[in-house]
């Protein structure tokens, strides 16, 4: 196996690889069209001391579970005003009824009420692979401003979401999307009791479970979700053509790997798109640092090559490894993806009746 | 986490800085952008400034307007940044081969960048700095050409940007845009020193950021407003969405995106106003590799001129020995 990526393909097979993605129509390794996901499985609310749990199992053997527990904390003191702007502004809230709770809470959320950790088998905690999936996955869930002020208790209390993630197995492919989404499935089946202090008491909160509110709240009718958890979906390119949900193999000849969070959008109006994009981030493919395949004219064991060794001198080497330019053998990819081609990613994620919506009907199929 | 064993630190949970009060009749106003929407703030950077590192680079993006003197606190946070290469060298002996170039990026904010206190472990948002930037640059270098050999290269902030407005007391409550025109300067510096470094690579590559402003809220308009080269500072809670590119021109190809928030249908012109201010980026970058070559060759003629001249002086002393 190849250090440093774990990658155990030749430069030939990775070439073979290559070529069969770019190729259109494509051929995927395992026979899926360029969206189609491999199946699942996946069970909700299996911890019973937390608030809402989940666990999914990819067919690869990769296996996630996530916990997200909330405990009610004081909130610190906002920043010492010296000309006392800060508790103006407060006063003026305290004013309003109930019924305007909602617009009173629209903006009091903090980012750092909201803590994920991940741990990963065999990969430190300060390793870069779970600070950047955490960072990936923090942002996406704060770009929603209605997740942080859902947290705000009073003036006084809020509530602090801890979103413990265990990948169970090895990571035998990035594991970032079975993350997200045993997240978003965990945190569809959050609760968090129903509060029955008023204002700015000390909270006390209803000890009758069934009294309980979920955190994203459902709508009435179907019992589905009207606000729905950010998904991160993964989705790489070869050339023009563009691949979602791809295994290890197919990521060792990416040439790019770009890592996608949408969101439901609140709006009802019929023509506006279901999804909106909250965060995307470029993630360094394996196949760069996949070893370069020995164009036939260098090889010095072939008989049919014209192999004039004693000729070519490193510089002659090197015009030639260039001029193959990976056409007959595999050549690590170098610099980066197109514009247009992001900008079909996410096209193909956001629209109307794509790969988005989708996967989140699956999900929210999952029975709890 | 790992915690800092080695310092006597500040107790955890952070410490709050100092708020000062501003005298009686001066009243703080918050800066507001006197630049054009499409308009990059200046910047400077320099290459070569570390004589022992392969490669430096300095940048720095300079306060646009004088600071008005009777306050302490800065109105507007300043960027400066140095980069530093090291490499290519060879991997230590125990470590596996490798059939490429091994980069590796570190980021490191000091310990005064910000207003709040930074410590001296890299903290989680240093190292996702660095991760981003290594992603941004291994796309760039041309690895197959330095088998077993790894290459370093070290960032230190030596003042970073605000999230906020600190000035006057208001805490600053920033939705990690700051940050943002950090890694779009950190991937211009680092670039400037891979040059300066003699590493081969497909491109210069530089970084640009741009960000949807909320004018509804503000200025009354419908339509919210893509601007280039935000200041943190100067919009106060009205960016929604940002996004940093880090962008090859000659290849029109970008190897480093990271947009975060709702930027609504918004989304493509987001990218392509980064991408012009990478563009405009892109233009002051060159210049400083250009004129760092330039004084390598300086040095080198000088450096020829000065043996020239030693040698002349050794024949002279022969000639003087011959003679006695």
């Amino acid at each position: 196996m190849a250090p440093y990526t774990g990658i155990p393909l030749s430069p030939a097979e990775l070439q073979y690889l290559h070529t069969s993605l770019s190729q259109d129509p494509p051929i995927r390794p395992d026979g899926r069209s360029p969206t189609q996901f491999r199946p699942l499985v996946a069970e909700t609310d299996i911890l019973p001391s937390t608030n809402g749990s989940a666990r999914i199992c990819f067919p690869d053997g990769t296996e996630a579970m996530v916990g997200v527990k909330a405990e009610v904390e004081k909130t610190r003191e906002g920043g010492q005003n010296v000309k006392g702007e800060v508790d103006g502004k407060t006063g003026k809230d305290e004013e309003m009824g109930d019924d305007s709770n909602r617009s009173a809470r629209s903006g009091r959320g903090w980012g750092e009420w909201v803590e994920i950790g991940i741990e990963i088998p065999g990969i430190r905690d300060d390793d870069a692979l779970p600070i950047f999936l955490s960072a990936m996955l923090t942002e996406a869930l704060l770009a929603d401003a209605g997740l942080k002020d859902t947290l705000w208790i009073n003036t006084r209390f809020h509530w602090r979401l801890y979103i413990d993630i265990l990948l169970l197995s090895q990571p035998l492919s990035y594991p970032l999307p079975l993350l997200s989404l045993t997240t978003h499935l965990a945190l569809l089946s959050t609760r968090l009791p129903s509060l029955i202090s008023e204002r700015d008491e000390d909270p006390l909160f209803n000890d009758d479970w069934e009294a309980s509110t979920h955190l994203y709240p459902r709508s009435k009718a179907d019992g589905s979700s009207a606000q729905r958890p950010p998904i991160t979906l993964l989705v790489m390119s070869v050339g023009e053509m563009i691949y979602f949900d791809p295994s290890a193999d197919e990521l060792a000849v990416a040439d790019a790997v770009v890592a996608l969070s949408v969101t439901s959008t609140s709006t009802t109006d019929a023509d506006a798109l279901p999804l909106k994009l909250v965060a995307l981030r470029t993630i360094d493919p394996p196949s760069r640092l996949t070893a370069g395949g020995v164009p036939n004219v260098l090889s010095t064991t072939s008989t049919t090559g014209t192999a004039s060794t004693g000729t070519t001198g490193t510089g002659g080497v090197l015009a030639i490894r260039e001029k193959d330019q990976g056409q007959s053998v595999w050549r690590p990819p170098r610099g980066g993806v197109k514009r247009a081609v992001v900008g079909r990613m996410i096209k193909a994620v956001v629209e109307k009746g794509g790969v988005g919506m989708e996967v989140m009907a699956g999900l929210a199929g999952v029975e709890t | 986490m790992q915690t800092d064993r080695r310092r006597l630190n500040a107790p955890p949970g952070g410490t709050t800085p100092p708020v000062f009060a501003a005298p009686p009749d001066t009243k703080l106003h918050r800066p507001t952008r006197t630049r054009k929407p499409d308009e990059h703030r200046k910047l400077f950077l320099r290459t070569g400034i570390v004589p022992s590192a392969s490669g430096s680079a300095y940048y720095e993006i300079p306060p646009q307007e004088p600071q008005p003197t009777a306050l302490l606190v800065p109105q507007r946070s300043s960027l400066k940044i140095t980069c530093t290469v090291h490499g290519p060298r060879p991997l230590p002996r125990n470590a596996a081969f490798s059939p490429n170039l091994l980069l590796s990026a570190h980021v490191k904010f000091a310990p005064f960048a910000t207003q709040n206190r930074r410590g001296y472990v890299r903290d989680a948002s240093e190292r996702d700095l660095g991760a981003h930037l290594e992603t941004a640059l291994r796309g760039v270098v041309i690895g197959e050409r330095f088998p077993k050999s790894g290459c370093e290269v070290v960032l230190t902030i030596l003042e970073g940007e605000e999230d906020g407005w600190g000035a006057g007391g208001a805490e600053i409550k920033g939705g990690g845009w700051g940050i943002m025109t950090v890694l779009a300067g950190c991937i211009t510096a680092a670039s400037a020193a891979l040059v300066d470094a003699g590493i081969d690579c497909v491109d210069l590559i530089s970084g640009g950021v741009a960000a949807v402003k909320d004018a509804g809220k503000h200025g009354g308009q419908e339509n919210a407003v893509v601007v280039l080269d935000p200041a943190p500072s100067e919009h106060d809670g009205e960016i929604t969405a940002a996004c940093v590119v880090g962008y090859l021109q000659s290849r029109d190809e970008v190897t480093e995106m990271w947009m975060k928030g709702d930027a609504g249908a918004q989304v493509q012109t987001l990218i392509d106003e980064a991408v012009k201010a990478a563009s405009l980026v892109r233009a002051v970058l060159a210049e400083a590799v250009k004129d760092g070559v330039q004084a390598k060759i300086d040095e080198a003629e000088d450096d020829a001129a000065m043996t020239g001249s030693a040698k002349e002086g050794k024949g002279k002393s022969k000639e003087v020995v011959m003679t006695g």
